[in-house]
């Protein structure tokens, strides 16, 4: 029975700090962006936290985990249950925990609506990606649908969480077309930088913090300490992460860029999330390094490609949380895998392609359905409310006004009101 | 030539036939300037009468450097004899040059270095002062308001002025050695052209996306080397080509990177030709660039640090054995 409850305390804890990588999110996404954005970010986070909260109990876990069929549950709405029956985890705790992940998945969503999304875009989207994208992509992967008896190997949620996030912020940046300035007509883009980068690697250090709690946790128990083995390919990736994308922007631009080495370090978690207890050490390392070197080059692509993404989710998210998930089909080791009956052990350890065939029907799969799902909803939504973006002179006078009449900083830039004239 | 109009349409007639060739070009370069010089005099004038006294108008930067290329923007300052109360007067004739070199076609400068500033336009005894306190404070901009007032030379007027501040200043910088140490920090910092590899740098966002800004990457090794051989050996010509000449006696192992600034100079002319305004005459894109010319900048680049490193290590070491 101890053993039990200590399962559940760890769980609850490592609720605690998924849920404040939100704060981590805040403070990454509005030091990343331009300071007339700051309390509209901070204040539409919290506030979409409280939406994603109320549909996940509403619908979300019923359609994940609820008794339905091989695309969606259908049972368990409005959930409430506070019985235990003494094993495993409480059905309450297991919801928490599991809440906190759908909160993840959207705020990353809205890392493609920055800098330039109605605030009435950011409410029907959470409501609309709560209700009929995380979900349905959770219920295939963990909730018994048509991908869980696949054997993919996903430790704490790269498909889920973020490729599921930032697959909705692609076909969001992709409606909401490039800020006002960043391209030039010549085709060139201009660096439009975040305002504070003590922000942004402050909300980089809090996302690793809590990534501990997001990887760390999903050992789902504490038996053999084996969350301090997740843990460690956790520290390790995001330390490979940082170095690597560091030297890289050193290399190829000669500037030891600090934006840049940030992402490095979120690419190293977010590469370590699906292999994090499948590896060794040494490949959380690897994992982590080339997670590192992904980031930048595909930041670059983005950019080329004409894709504004102020906060880089798609490159961070989506590009190097495929690399992670596809690294398990590598990397997995038989012991983690094989030998406890989750999936095969990766390609260098005589496992054949048969995990890393796994890892990509998984990703193809859940990655073109929130694309696609998201993409359809944005275009109605975009046609049905006079478009999703905010005007040009909304745009230009900052989302803290234009979305919720003061400024996040109101020292430090005056109010239009205030600049009376003839 | 009596308007600048008129002169405007001269050099928009002519510059394309010296634009290949350095040397014509910067010759072509003070005669425009010199022109629009005293037609802003004949108007200032007109209106205020005679200069109160005499004066040197002179040319800083590129063009005092003999270094313009086709599009350049304007640094000059004007020195007068007697007291500060003909100020006015100059500050005004500063304000008529400046507008008239913009009408011309010289954009004005962005850090104001012009005779319409008085920080640039004083008596001689006001600038002697100036310099002085320039080089006793010894921060960052006073050491940078310094660095380009060396490089100058007299276009019009009294040349006698200029060398007297010039050389009053080189007594100040030659009885404190550890001035050199702090003007070689100054401009110790150099805009990476080549990465790791070997690889050109071009910019990465706005109009520098994808090209390469030739000035602060390749030309300001040089030219700092040079002006801090210069102040080092009393040298007042401000000419980077001059320079070399005239520290060869000193400093032959330096020699060896005379050609190649030679070679940069013609090389920035060759991709001037199409370039339409001032804000594109110090960028070369990528696109344009052979194989071989992106091997010949980058052997500029190199040589360049390799001077700077040299020129660095040489005066470190001459001002620790002085001190």
């Amino acid at each position: 029975m101890e053993t039990v409850l200590m399962d559940n305390l760890w769980v609850i804890i490592g609720t605690f700090l998924v849920f404040l990588m939100l704060g981590g999110f805040i403070l990454l996404e509005a030091g990343s962006t331009r300071m007339k954005n700051a309390g509209h970010i901070a204040g539409k986070t919290i506030f979409t936290a409280g939406i994603g909260s109320l549909m996940f109990w509403a619908i979300g876990w019923g359609f994940i985990y609820g008794e339905g069929n091989w695309f969606i549950g259908l049972s368990d709405f409005f959930y409430g249950d506070a019985s235990f029956s003494g094993e495993g985890l409480s059905p309450a705790v297991d919801f928490m925990f599991q809440m906190m992940f759908a909160l993840v998945a959207m705020t990353i969503a809205f890392g493609g609506f920055a800098e330039r999304a109605k605030l009435s875009a950011y409410v029907i989207f959470a409501v609309l990606f709560s209700a009929v994208i995380y979900p349905v992509v959770a219920h295939w992967i963990w909730g018994g649908g048509w991908l869980a008896d696949h054997g993919k190997q996903d430790f704490a949620g790269s498909t889920v969480v973020h490729l599921t996030g930032a697959m909705a912020a692609l076909a969001a940046t992709i409606v909401l077309k490039p800020r006002i300035g960043k391209y030039n007509k010549d085709g060139s883009s201009n660096d439009l930088a975040g305002h504070n980068q003590v922000y942004t690697a402050l909300g980089v250090l809090l996302l690793w913090v809590g990534w501990f709690g997001f990887n760390g946790a999903s050992t789902f128990e504490v038996a053999d300490a084996f969350f301090g083995f997740v843990m460690l390919n956790t520290q390790l990736a995001a330390a490979g992460g940082a170095v690597s994308a560091m030297l890289v922007a050193y290399v190829w631009t000669g500037k030891a860029d600090v934006p840049t080495t940030l992402n490095g370090a979120l690419a190293g978690l977010v590469a370590i999330t699906a292999p994090a207890g499948f590896v060794a050490p040494w490949a959380a390392v690897i994992i982590g390094l080339i997670g590192g070197v992904i980031v930048v080059y595909s930041m670059k692509l983005f950019d080329r490609a004409k894709i504004d993404d102020p906060i880089f989710a798609l490159s961070v998210h989506g590009t190097v949380g495929v690399w992670g998930t596809l690294a398990n089909g590598l990397f997995a080791v038989p012991a983690f895998s094989t030998e406890i009956g989750w999936g095969q052990a990766g390609l260098f350890y005589g496992g054949g392609f048969t995990q890393l065939g796994v890892q990509t029907v998984g990703v193809v799969a859940s990655g073109l359905y929130a694309f696609v799902v998201a993409l359809i909803i944005l275009k109605v939504m975009d046609k049905m409310m006079g478009g999703i973006r905010v005007s040009e002179e909304e745009e230009i006078v900052g989302l803290d006004l234009s979305e919720h009449g003061g400024y996040g900083y109101p020292e430090n830039i005056p109010h239009p009101e205030e600049q009376r004239g003839a | 030539m009596n308007s600048y109009g008129k002169i405007r349409d001269w050099r928009q007639t002519y510059i394309k036939d010296v634009s290949t060739d350095h040397d014509k070009l910067n010759r072509f370069h003070d005669e425009v300037i010199a022109a629009t010089v005293e037609c802003a005099m004949n108007y200032v004038q007109r209106e205020r009468g005679d200069p109160p006294a005499p004066f040197a108008f002179f040319l800083m930067g590129s063009a005092g450097r003999f270094e313009q290329s086709v599009f350049s923007d304007q640094d000059h300052g004007i020195i007068f004899d007697g007291s500060q109360e003909f100020e006015n007067y100059f500050l005004t004739l500063g304000k008529e040059i400046a507008e008239g070199l913009e009408v011309v076609g010289y954009q004005l400068c962005d850090g104001k270095v012009m005779a319409s500033n008085p920080l640039w336009c004083q008596s001689l005894s006001s600038w002697n002062q100036q310099v002085t306190d320039w080089l006793t404070e010894a921060n960052w901009t006073s050491l940078r308001h310094f660095s380009t007032f060396f490089d100058s030379r007299v276009l019009i007027g009294e040349e006698r002025f200029l060398e007297e501040i010039k050389k009053e200043a080189l007594t100040i910088i030659h009885s404190r050695p550890e001035l050199f140490i702090r003007l070689v920090e100054n401009v110790d910092f150099i805009k990476k052209g080549v990465g790791v590899f070997g690889q050109l740098l071009p910019g990465a966002h706005g109009e520098q996306s994808g090209k390469i800004h030739v000035k602060q990457t390749t030309f300001f090794p040089y030219v700092n080397a040079m002006r801090l051989l210069a102040l080092k050996e009393g040298i007042l010509a401000p000419s980077t080509l001059t320079r070399f000449e005239k520290i060869k006696a000193d400093y032959p192992s330096l020699h060896r990177f005379e050609g190649y600034f030679m070679k940069l100079l013609d090389f920035r002319l060759r991709f001037q030709q199409e370039v339409e305004s001032y804000d594109q005459a110090h960028l070369i894109a990528m696109e344009q660039l052979t194989k071989e010319d992106k091997k010949e900048l980058k052997l500029f680049m190199k040589k360049g640090y390799e001077l700077f490193s040299d020129t660095k290590k040489m005066i470190d070491n001459e001002c620790s054995a002085w001190s």
